[in-house]
């Protein structure tokens, strides 16, 4: 991991004091309203319907056994006991006090920790792969150029009032698990013929309302250059970004009026004038980052291969779980563990302070306390000797943390939606849970293979819907809670928005209409074909005729436009 | 009464914002930049989304540029100014107007603006409070172009 130094925590310190003293001065009345908005914003505080919302940084996902036990302390003193996983790899806190907040963030501090920027038009989380630096199809580890850009946009002072929020993702790995399609730039890294490492450059992606794939614009960009870049692409953003709508606002609407040619060739004309700056980065403070990053030294471990077979027999649930959580490891004998939030009951992402001083303490026997937050909400641990998967298992099953469903259609990205954000046109996590509460029987689950299905509330997207191979999206028809459903999104290599299929559903047919689709599905799959491929060759007809078809025609009225 | 704060001071302010023309143009005026080529003045002001390429190199060669910040959060008016100085070599007063609130000073001072004009006394003490509230940055800047790796790791 990143280790702070003085400097580190100087600076953190003095950002505390900061928001601190903006918070007086907002309570004494000397801040308007809409001024302290935008500070509170950009050290991740929200008000929402029924609450304030802290948004804390959990940069690219990684953080310690100490930073996740103050997690769960801060949510036990300061929360209801729990927080949530969102879809950028931070934790949320639904229930603070805003005059305890200073409090709150002095304490994470306290451990190298933050919400700066977590939200407001700024540079927001960098976010990359949650396996990265222990993936087995990884060609180079993306976090120490996530650390890079993290410091570097870190209270920028000319791109901290952009026109809009502004996110950025990396991927190392062959296999795209940070969804860098769908980002204002989305870095994708690689090691060229010579042992360099390069970079893809790729802009404009995106989801909310006007979704879009990015556009590559750079390809093999040296590493030493990477700030000046994304330095220069910052600059013609918040020069040319549109300010006077909101919506409008995002970098790939500018990419796309300007076409993604143009806008390349502009940044390519300010790259031009800046790139000897001295933000081009040193080959001794890129080593310096990376050294941060070094993998541990792994002590050797037993091979546990027969061992783990004939466990696996005896325990078809631990099998399950060892096919679908577990992922292949750099390392021989270790093994990357995916330890799921998605159990019935429970909206998607939240974990109790419990959870988070279990998953502390299993980081540290079955690892070396580091902890991953994934973006489907997910909890990981990076380091298990496969040796001891087995009674991990049994711990997290016993915490409610072993659902076997890394993946599958129920592993399901769901947004707070209408029980808790005020955008809502209707409620998500009921969805979700009816989802998973229909589909249950592992057998079939994993019949049925690997299957994104994401739910979003609104037009926003929060849920991700456009890019799940099956996207929910609330919609509002005349006062009612309606769904609208899509088809063939994909947010990882080769990515795509998901089509809709049609007019949309009421709540209690959104179930039904799940079932039907897995059946054609079903149906029509080729030997060893996922949901995605197989929707892809046969399109959306086959689906769509079986989904509309069966309705009674008494209902339709209901599902006009 | 606005209050003007130069280099972390409150300070009178010499100069006179002119919002058009009149017959006679004082030498301390600071005109419309579309009316500089009218008149002798040595200050123009600007709004922050100025097309900096066209007019970069006539401004460098005042004493004053003021920018016009329309509403709080709006960037450009930063991006702005890092131009002018950066890129062309602008040496003289970088002043900041419009709706410049204290806790955006800091992020203006960085990107090159040595006087503010502030909506009265106290917002400008403020203002002098929140330039001094962070000691170094991560990054480099306009006043600090070093990013603080190379000022503390380098040898
Ligand atoms: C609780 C109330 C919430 C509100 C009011 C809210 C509001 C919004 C809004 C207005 C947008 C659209 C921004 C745009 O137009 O670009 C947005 C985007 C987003 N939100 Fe939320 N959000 C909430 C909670 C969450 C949570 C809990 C998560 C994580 C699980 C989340 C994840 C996201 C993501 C990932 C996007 C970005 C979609 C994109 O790439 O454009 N949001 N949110
Ligand atoms: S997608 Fe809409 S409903 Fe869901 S959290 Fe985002 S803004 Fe709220």
């Amino acid at each position: 991991m990143y280790q702070y130094d003085d400097f580190d925590r100087n600076f953190l310190k003095e950002r505390v004091a900061q928001f601190r003293d903006q918070t007086d001065r907002f309570l004494a009345g000397e801040i308007p309203d809409d001024v302290f908005q935008q500070l509170r914003l950009r050290n991740g505080l929200y008000i929402q319907r029924l609450a304030p919302m802290l948004r804390i940084a959990v940069p690219y996902g990684t953080l310690n056994a100490e930073q996740l036990r103050k997690l769960a302390s801060i949510s036990r003193d300061y929360d209801k006991g729990y927080g949530h996983l969102s879809t950028r790899q931070n934790m949320q806190l639904n229930w603070p006090e805003l005059a305890e907040v200073p409090d709150i963030l002095a304490e994470l501090a306290d451990v190298n920790m933050h919400a700066i920027q977590t939200s407001g038009s700024c540079v927001r989380n960098v976010t990359t792969d949650q396996f990265a630096g222990v993936a087995a199809d990884e060609q180079i580890d993306a976090r120490p150029y996530a650390e890079m850009l993290r410091q570097w946009s870190t209270y920028h002072p000319e791109f901290e009032w952009l026109p809009r929020k502004f996110k950025i993702a990396l991927n190392g790995a062959a296999s795209d698990r940070a969804a860098i399609a769908v980002h204002d730039i989305g870095i994708q890294l690689q090691v060229d013929e010579n042992g360099r490492t390069t970079f893809d450059v790729y802009v404009g992606g995106g989801l909310g309302r006007t979704p879009a794939i990015g556009a590559l614009i750079r390809e093999n960009l040296p590493e030493k250059h990477l700030l000046t870049y994304v330095e220069a692409i910052l600059r013609v953003y918040n020069r040319y970004g549109r300010r006077d709508n909101k919506y409008k606002a995002r970098i790939k609407i500018l990419v796309k009026a300007m076409t993604p040619e143009v806008f390349g060739e502009k940044v390519d004309a300010e790259w031009d004038l800046i790139k000897d700056n001295p933000q081009e980065l040193t080959r001794d403070e890129i080593d310096r980052i990376v050294a941060c990053f070094e993998p541990p030294d792994y002590p050797a471990v037993a091979d546990a291969t027969s061992a783990l077979a004939s466990k696996r027999l005896e325990d078809p649930a631990f099998s399950r779980w060892v096919q679908q959580n577990v992922a292949e490891h750099k390392q021989p004998n270790y093994a990357i563990v995916t330890l799921s939030t998605k159990a019935t009951g429970i909206p998607p992402g939240d974990v109790t302070d419990v959870q988070m001083d279990a998953v502390a303490d299993w980081s540290e026997t079955f690892g070396f306390g580091e902890i991953r937050i994934s973006h489907e909400q997910n909890f990981v641990l990076p380091d298990v000797p496969q040796h001891q998967l087995f009674e991990l298992f049994e711990l997290a099953r016993a915490e409610g943390l072993a659902s076997a469903n890394q993946g599958l259609l129920t592993d399901v990205i769901c947004c707070p939606g209408g029980d808790y954000c005020s955008l809502a046109n209707a409620k998500s996590i009921p969805v979700a849970e009816e989802i998973l509460q229909r589909f249950d029987d592992y057998d079939y689950l994993h019949d049925l293979g690997p299957l994104d299905l994401n739910i979003s509330g609104c037009m926003n997207a929060c849920g991700h819907h456009h890019v799940g191979h099956i996207g929910i999206l609330g919609v509002d028809k005349r006062g009612d809670e309606f769904y609208q459903i899509s088809l063939g999104g994909n947010a990882t290599n080769d990515a795509s928005l998901g089509k809709i299929i049609g007019p949309s559903f009421s709540r209690n047919e959104v179930v039904g209409v799940i079932e039907r689709l897995l059946d054609v599905y079903v149906d029509y799959r080729a030997e060893g074909e996922t949901f995605l491929s197989c929707y892809r060759r046969v399109g959306m007809d086959p689906f769509k005729e079986r989904v509309y078809l069966e309705q009674p025609e008494s209902q339709s009225y209901a599902r006009a436009g | 009464m606005p209050v003007l704060v130069k280099d972390q001071q409150i300070v009178a302010d010499p100069w006179q914002l002119l919002e058009s023309i009149p017959d006679y143009v004082p030498d301390n005026a600071i005109v419309p930049i579309n009316q500089l080529s009218n008149t002798n003045a040595n200050g123009a002001w600007v709004e922050g989304d100025l097309e900096v390429d066209d007019f970069g190199e006539e401004l460098a060669k005042l004493d004053l540029v003021a920018v016009h910040f329309p509403m709080f959060a709006d960037g450009r008016g930063l991006s702005l100014g890092s131009l002018l100085r950066s890129r062309y070599g602008f040496e003289g007063e970088l002043r900041a107007i419009g709706e410049v609130q204290p806790d955006l000073t800091p992020f203006m001072h960085r990107c090159g603006f040595d006087a503010f004009v502030l909506e009265n006394e106290l917002a400008a003490k403020t203002a002098i409070q929140c330039m001094a509230s962070m000691s170094d940055f991560y990054q480099g800047s306009v006043i600090q172009p070093e990013p603080a790796y190379r000022r503390k790791h380098s040898h």
